[in-house]
């Protein structure tokens, strides 16, 4: 018959086995983190940390909050979908000085900063009427839908008589800014 | 009424989508249907699939699990609004949807510039691109890239315009496919279907294998360079919590993007739904994404 | 999708320019499938009782565990995050083929780690008795401090062994035959996206298993100035015959499916296999790996009349042929499944480098990994040369 002498050595792996099964489901438990599973499959807190990231895209809102007038300048006019920010930057520092100064009035604002050429990536105020904003988008590419205002800029020159050198803003000086007429 | 109840609805195509998309068919369907009490039908259907779920992880053995997807995560939620009709009440959890409509878009690249500032994208990685089509006389379609500020200034030879049949912009975007190939493959329960439908990451939680970037077949999933673990668009879910649009919509110049709550009936993404023609990404690979496209062609993978 | 666009008007999508996984994907599915193809061999002795191959019978299940200690180290290479890597125990995806691995890896090398044990453990516990100084505390060690084997023990061992490497069997074809379901379920993509993978990569598996065992024994044999055994190198032809046939015809038929019925994906992976993969596919997987072992192999597995040293000679170099089999035949499933962008429009290059976490001299390390683990098993166990009793000893 056997004896416990014939499964000692069974026994003795069995007991190093299950010890190293313990400590895998120790430190398992600890790595689990403590919500998980309690919304859904997925580590619960993770939602607000993604959450939490800010919003830098300033939406047309918050400056119509302020510049109320520029908004009943753009409403029905061409360019009130145009963001904002395509003209005068993402505005971050802009904003969050305005609402600061809103409740201490020792705060001003800065002057808008003069456009560089970049677009969207500034997080500084600017003013822009150079043509090369307009033109970002207006520029006649292949691919525009057909009954999108596209300007072949040599051509639309001529045929509105200008004559060179141009000034950066002579988009400007023709159809306006926040009340552009077509 | 359970017929449109469905997630199988999107994957009808463009026919199905644009007669009934979000409130027309639907609620005529309800009309005479009497659905007149969705919340019912909707706890029968998370208790079954509760039980389906409390059954599957009673399964051993991953393996086994594998060959289950479909039933954990298909029927999660309607893609589509539920029938709205009168005094229609939108759903504490709220749905969302997105709309790219291709005959808007001027192809300017606002909206790259935008998420890339907005999410921190790396250069040479994309959360959001915009194609181009070309369909020639010849009968080449040739595609291409839109410059992240636009053709205009890129210096990018323009095909000539007497050899071009037709021409239009293509946006892309995570398509926060209701069945998520994504999500599915992640091991470690980093990629999370957040409880109203999007997609996200858990950077805490990534291990960076890159299955999920292997597995999406749209190729919007990526290593991010930066800090080693998976990205991708999240429909801007930090904004979007916020009751903000995504950073690319805000951005548009042209209204090409619309986003907004599905389930309520008087958004503008629900009335376009309701009105326009809409087809998916890649419908053969049945993973019910929640972007619907305006003016989608073959030639678009 | 036109098939001129590939090459006339390339496409892809900005983040297919990086593929997400290096050759250290490439090794990862080549050492597994040695691992679950040298237990294999490893039983063809200890359940179905083929004689003839009892001198490689311990050398296949140690060479197996030590390649399975190195398993992971690919995976561990290629994760942007290794040190979260228990993650995949601790918080697993029901769904998730990947998060399988921990479990069925664990088990696998469970079993076959009890198995090497009992089948070593008379050696261990007679060195524990005759072993000197501070080997005979690790021998001590390694036989748990059971240094006695009664004739019952030793009957129970049998028995274990051979329930182990029965369940070992299953476990192997789940481990293997798992890899390939990772790349198989992928549906996102044409070139892997086939419920033929897990077969193909399963017997594949056991064909470099095969393969490893022979050129391990041919190798050794030399080096210790011993004849090989005719039975055993015969042995080990003909079963390496017989599984590369079966894993070349499962290989074919997968492609000529998808060549014959020419829909859309065939477009992608026709330009695939005449372009960026014209080398590694045809010329070394089908060619140089398949078909000359092919022919070859019978000479050893069932020529009478040849000479002893010419037959073990071809024998080996079919054992290296077939091992460039599968080396590239994962880089072709690995790498060509990343060669194309999913806008199936344009090819992506694949960068290879030297150096660095996922280079190539980070890669030679891994595979040579295996080898040291078994130069140190062969150290302290009797693994090499093969002796009569102790292979008798272990069998049932």
């Amino acid at each position: 018959m056997t004896s416990f002498n014939d499964t000692r050595h069974l026994w003795a792996l069995g007991a190093c086995l299950a010890a190293v099964g313990l400590v895998g489901m120790v430190v398992r438990r600890e790595m689990v983190p403590d919500d998980f599973g309690t919304k859904g499959p997925y580590r619960a807190s993770a939602l607000d940390d993604i959450a939490a990231q800010p919003s830098l895209f300033q939406a047309d809102a918050t400056c119509h909050a302020c510049h109320a007038s520029v908004e009943h300048e753009r409403a029905g006019k061409s360019h009130e979908t145009v963001s904002c920010a395509h003209c005068h930057g993402l505005a971050v520092d802009h904003v969050a000085m305005a609402r600061r100064g809103a409740e201490d009035p020792t705060v001003t604002l800065p002057p808008a900063a003069e456009w560089d050429g970049d677009f969207l990536t500034k997080a500084d105020l600017y003013i822009s009427k150079d043509r090369a904003t307009c033109l970002s988008c207006h520029e006649a590419v292949v691919g525009m839908p057909a009954d999108f205002k596209k300007i072949d800029v040599a051509l639309h020159l001529e045929e509105q008589g200008a004559s060179e050198p141009l000034s950066r803003e002579t988009c400007f000086e023709c159809h306006g800014g926040h009340d552009t007429a077509p | 009424m359970s017929l449109f109840e469905l997630p199988i609805l999107p994957t009808l195509g463009a026919a199905a989508a644009g007669g009934c998309a979000s409130g027309g068919c639907a609620s005529g369907g309800c009309g005479t249907g009497g659905c007149g009490t969705p919340s019912a039908e909707r706890t029968s259907e998370n208790s079954r699939r509760e039980f389906l779920k409390t059954a599957t992880t009673l399964t051993l053995g991953a393996m086994s699990l594998t060959l289950l997807p479909g039933v954990t995560a298909g029927d999660d939620m309607l893609p589509l609004p539920p029938p709205g009709g009168e005094g229609h009440v939108p759903a504490a959890k709220p749905m969302y949807g997105f709309l790219i409509d291709t005959t808007k878009c001027i192809g300017a690249g606002k909206c790259l510039t935008a998420c890339r500032v907005e999410n921190s994208v790396p250069d040479g990685q994309s959360r959001t691109w915009v194609e181009r089509y070309v369909h020639y006389k010849d009968g080449r379609v040739e595609v291409d890239l839109v410059p992240e500020t636009g053709y205009a200034g890129s210096g990018e030879v323009q095909p000539a315009a007497e050899d071009v049949l037709q021409a239009y912009f293509v946006p892309k975007l995570c398509n926060q496919c209701v069945d998520a190939p994504c999500n599915q493959v992640c091991p470690v329960h980093a990629s999370i279907k957040s409880p109203e439908g999007i997609e996200l990451v858990d950077t805490e939680r990534c291990i960076g294998c890159g299955y999920c970037v292997q597995a999406c077949p749209y190729g919007i999933r990526f290593m991010n360079h930066d800090t080693g673990v998976a990205d991708k668009c999240n429909w801007c879910y930090h904004r979007v919590m916020r009751n903000e649009q995504p950073a690319c919509v805000e951005a548009c110049p042209t209204g090409a993007r619309v986003f907004g709550r599905i389930d309520d009936p008087d958004s503008e993404i629900s009335k376009r739904l309701a009105t326009v023609p809409t087809n998916v990404l890649k419908q053969h690979l049945g993973t019910l994404p929640l972007t619907r496209y305006v003016g989608l062609t073959d030639e678009v993978t | 999708m036109e098939f001129h666009a590939l090459h006339d008007a390339p496409f892809i999508f900005p983040n297919d320019a990086h593929p997400a996984w290096s050759i250290m994907i490439v090794l990862y599915p080549y050492i597994t499938g040695m691992v679950a193809g040298a237990f294999v061999v490893s039983t063809m002795y200890h359940v179905f009782h083929r004689e003839a191959l009892r001198p490689v019978a311990h050398l296949a299940v140690v060479t197996s565990l030590c390649l399975g200690a190195c398993a992971t180290l690919p995976l561990l290479l290629h994760l942007h995050q290794p040190l979260r890597a228990f993650n995949v125990v601790a918080t697993p995806s029901p769904t998730s083929a990947m998060a399988g691995f921990g479990f069925i890896y664990s088990f696998y090398m469970l079993v076959l780690l009890v198995d090497v044990w009992l089948i070593f453990r008379p050696a261990i516990v007679e060195r524990a008795a005759t072993a000197t100084g501070a080997w005979r505390g690790v021998y001590r060690a390694l036989a748990l401090g059971v240094v006695e084997i009664t004739p019952r023990a030793a009957e129970i061992d049998r028995r274990l062994v051979y329930a182990l490497s029965v369940i070992g069997i299953p476990a192997a074809c789940v481990l293997h035959g798992y890899v390939g379901f990772l790349f198989g379920a992928i549906k996102a993509n044409p070139w892997w996206s086939t419920s033929m993978m897990p077969v193909i990569f399963l017997t594949s598996a056991i064909v470099s298993g095969i393969a490893v065992l022979t050129l391990l024994y041919l190798f050794l044999c030399q080096r210790s100035d011993i004849e090989p055994d005719a039975e055993c190198v015969r042995s080990l032809s003909r079963l390496l015959w017989m599984f590369l046939l079966l894993a070349v015809v499962f290989e074919a038929i997968d492609i000529l499916h998808v060549a014959y019925e020419r829909e859309e994906e065939w477009h992608v992976i026709r330009a695939l296999l005449s372009t960026k993969l014209r080398f590694s596919y045809l010329t070394l997987q089908v060619v140089i790996g398949s078909i000359l072992p092919l022919l070859l192999l019978p000479l050893p597995a069932f020529s009478g009349r040849l000479g002893a040293g010419f037959r073990h000679s071809i024998a080996g170099v079919c054992a290296v042929l077939v091992l460039v089999q599968v080396a590239a035949m994962r880089w072709n499933v690995v790498v060509g499944g990343q060669l194309f962008s999913k806008s199936f429009r344009g090819f992506v290059e694949y960068p290879v480098d030297w150096f660095g976490r996922e280079g190539l001299l980070a890669a030679a390390v891994v595979l040579a990994m295996p080898m040291v683990l078994l130069w140190g098993a062969m150290q302290i166990l009797p693994v090499w040369p093969p002796s009569p009793e102790s292979e008798s000893g272990a069998k049932s």
